[in-house]
């Protein structure tokens, strides 16, 4: 019973984790069909923020989150307007360019901060001990914030002229137009939202896991998965996703071992590409 | 009358040849030339012949930090031995080292190293065991001596790579660490095994759990995770549950270290844990003090503790300036062996040089070193020294023993 617990609440906060960072990615794909292989960058640089506003110059972490999501925004804001844009936004082009900026960002980022893995200290110590499971406050905290953050955009989507807007442009581009919406204008939205997830996601992986340049690939690999197990451009197949896959990892990884742990991740990936080639939730590209 | 001072010198010459007619290109070429001439003027004690030193090191990706690191180490390392340069009969040799990124991948080590074979480079470093077994045979067959600061069995040292040296005790720390563990911590009885799912990894695990079942352990658990992962729960989780009284993080490095000593515990694990390969100060601030506190450090040497390795501390220190990486103390000696056994070859070939390294006894940081091992691996290949031990109290790093190298081994 502990030890399935354990297993539970272990998978539950890494999936919302998770699901956060891949909330973004889906965001992109889903209105304006980017991959946009920066994402995991942005997750990387704004903990770098995070940890230069909270460590080096000793403000909150309260403080520390909101620059990071600036800067954030104003990089993706940056990589649309100068890589994307120009390229008309074409899947394959875009794909391409996005891999290369994220080694680009990722090799200036060793060269400026260096190879020393860095830490930001957690922003509530300690452990909780729930029915003999244990979790760190830490990780409470970060599940809290993504379910919050969740939520708000589940709102802003539905409820607000923007998010709707953007709903439209995900819906049917060219109907949106004639309603007078300006596609330009909703990707940046959707550009800034989905780097502030990003950036919300690298704060927390910073407290939790530390900071490096290359902090960023293994969430944005896992996003890819629980996106494509989501159903490219799914919001709530993205939620799911995040959670199943969160879930599955641990269990696989408690159970059987880090070494299986991937072996069945993988064959799950593939069970559900082969049955449902778009995803839980997806559509044809 | 006011002493002239260099630049009006330099200026009232430069006006003397402009007065004197030579227009400003011919004045530039003139400087060129002069410049040119002055450079090439060779003092009487320069080198007269460059050895290359190829090396194979991470300075991308998760593990840079170790590559860095030896990077810094090797690049000091030669400026002291090059002032003196390598006197092999008339000529002077000083060892040129090419640094290469082989990204901690495996396909990345075995390009860069196809390429310094193709350059015609015959004395190579590689650091990491999945980096260097790919390449040994490779450069065996091109006679080309190969140093690896990699964790590794006969598949990488034995009498079938009579020119492949092992330059840092890794998963061979175990057969010193283990005695001095049973008559320090008697009451530890039953260990668990931790290690990433790579060749230095299994490696590691392989020989620390012979090592630790002969000297009268009991292993409990022996658990792979994937070398860079961020969330060590799972297998933590399966390591809490197997009552462990201490864990060997064996061949884990750098930030897997501190977040697996985090994980364990969060959940509660309240055994010993033993790590090494490490920079303490990273881990610990990772870590944090309290997971951190009571951790053992393997062939970790907490601060210096004779005037060499103060004197590196302090150039580090001053260069780089703190944390003083402890794993650059373990990269220091083998440039500096390397040298000598050129020096006692009197020659730069490699298979002479190979010899020439067997049998040097030489005085390294931490004492005695020297190539042993053919006990275990049928030939003199390993590296065999003290080893350094540290325990992190009040989230310091301080020294613990220097546990001297078994005499059987």
């Amino acid at each position: 019973m502990t030890l399935a617990l354990q297993i539970l609440v272990t998978g539950l906060v890494t999936g919302l984790i998770y699901m956060m960072i891949a909330l973004g990615v889906t965001l992109l794909f889903g209105i304006m069909r980017v991959v946009n292989f920066v994402h995991g960058e942005l997750v990387m640089l704004a903990a770098f923020v995070v940890f230069a506003v909270n460590v080096q110059l000793g403000l909150p972490f309260w403080i520390a989150l909101p620059a990071a999501m600036v800067m954030a925004s104003v990089v993706a804001v940056g990589c649309q307007k100068l890589l994307f844009k120009p390229l008309n936004y074409e899947i394959l082009n875009c794909f391409i360019v996005g891999i290369g900026a994220s080694f680009a960002i990722k090799s200036a980022s060793w060269a400026i901060f260096g190879p020393e893995p860095l830490a930001i200290p957690a922003t509530i110590p300690g452990v909780v001990t729930f029915a003999g499971a244990f979790v760190a406050k830490q990780r409470l905290l970060a599940a809290g914030i993504c379910i919050a953050l969740t939520v708000a955009l589940f709102l802003f989507l539905h409820f607000t002229r923007p998010g709707k807007a953007m709903r439209a442009v995900e819906q049917d581009h060219e109907a949106a137009i004639l309603m007078g919406i300006v596609p330009e204008n909703v990707y940046v939205i959707a550009f800034v939202i989905s780097a502030a997830l990003a950036a919300v996601g690298g704060a927390i992986l910073g407290t939790l896991f530390g900071v490096d340049p290359e902090m960023g690939s293994d969430p944005l690999l896992k996003s890819f998965i629980i996106v494509q197990i989501g159903g490219m451009g799914s919001i709530a197949g993205t939620v799911l996703a995040g959670l199943f896959i969160g879930i599955t990892d641990s269990i696989t990884g408690t159970l059987f071992g880090g070494e299986l742990a991937f072996i069945i991740d993988f064959a799950i990936l593939m069970a559900i590409l082969v049955v449902r080639p778009r995803g839980l939730f997806g559509y044809d590209v | 009358m006011p002493i002239p001072t260099a630049r009006d010198t330099t200026r009232s010459i430069s006006a003397n040849i402009v007065s004197a007619g030579l227009p400003r290109r011919q004045l530039l070429g003139v400087s060129a030339v002069a410049v040119a001439a002055l450079i090439s003027q060779k003092p009487a004690w320069a080198a007269d012949k460059t050895v290359v030193l190829g090396c194979s090191i991470p300075l991308s990706g998760p593990a840079a930090p170790t590559g860095i690191t030896t990077q810094r180490t090797v690049e000091h390392a030669l400026d002291l031995i090059n002032q003196k340069g390598i006197q092999i009969g008339p000529d002077r040799y000083t060892i040129v080292a090419q640094f290469y990124d082989n990204k901690y991948v495996p396909a990345e080590a075995v390009t860069v190293v196809e390429k310094m074979l193709a350059d015609g480079v015959k004395f190579i470093f590689s650091s990491g065991s999945g980096n260097s077994v790919p390449v040994v045979g490779k450069t065996t067959a091109a006679k080309v001596l190969q140093m690896s600061g990699a964790s590794g069995k006969d598949h990488l040292t034995g009498p079938q790579f009579p020119y492949s040296f092992r330059v840092q005790p890794t998963n061979e720390t175990a057969y010193a660490l283990y005695p001095w563990l049973r008559s320090n911590y008697p009451d530890l009885k039953r260990v668990a095994h931790m290690n990433p799912s790579d060749e230095a990894g299994y490696t590691e695990s392989e020989d620390r759990r012979m090592i630790a079942t002969k000297n009268g352990f009991t292993n409990v658990a022996n658990e792979y995770f994937k070398r860079g992962a961020t969330d060590f729960y799972p297998v933590a989780t399966r390591l809490t549950g197997v009552n462990a009284e201490l864990i060997d993080f064996g061949g884990t490095i750098g930030r897997d270290q501190a977040l697996a000593a985090k994980a364990l515990r969060e959940l509660g694990y309240k055994g010993k844990i033993m790590l090494g390969y490490s920079d303490a100060k990273s881990f610990v601030d990772i870590a944090g003090a309290d997971a951190a506190e009571g951790t053992i450090l393997f062939d970790t040497l907490a601060a210096p503790q004779n005037p060499a390795e103060k004197e590196f501390n302090d150039w580090w220190l001053g260069k780089y300036g703190p944390p003083m990486p402890s794993f650059a103390y373990t990269m220091y000696d083998w440039p500096f062996m390397l040298a000598e056994a050129m020096r006692k070859a009197q020659s730069v070939d490699p298979v002479a040089v190979s010899v020439a390294l067997r049998e040097l006894i030489f005085q390294g940081l931490f004492g005695e070193a020297k190539f042993g091992m053919k006990s275990v691996y049928g030939l003199e290949s390993s590296i065999t020294r003290d080893i350094p031990i540290a325990v992190i109290k009040g989230g310091v790093p301080v020294p613990l023993a220097l546990v001297p190298w078994p005499k059987d081994v």
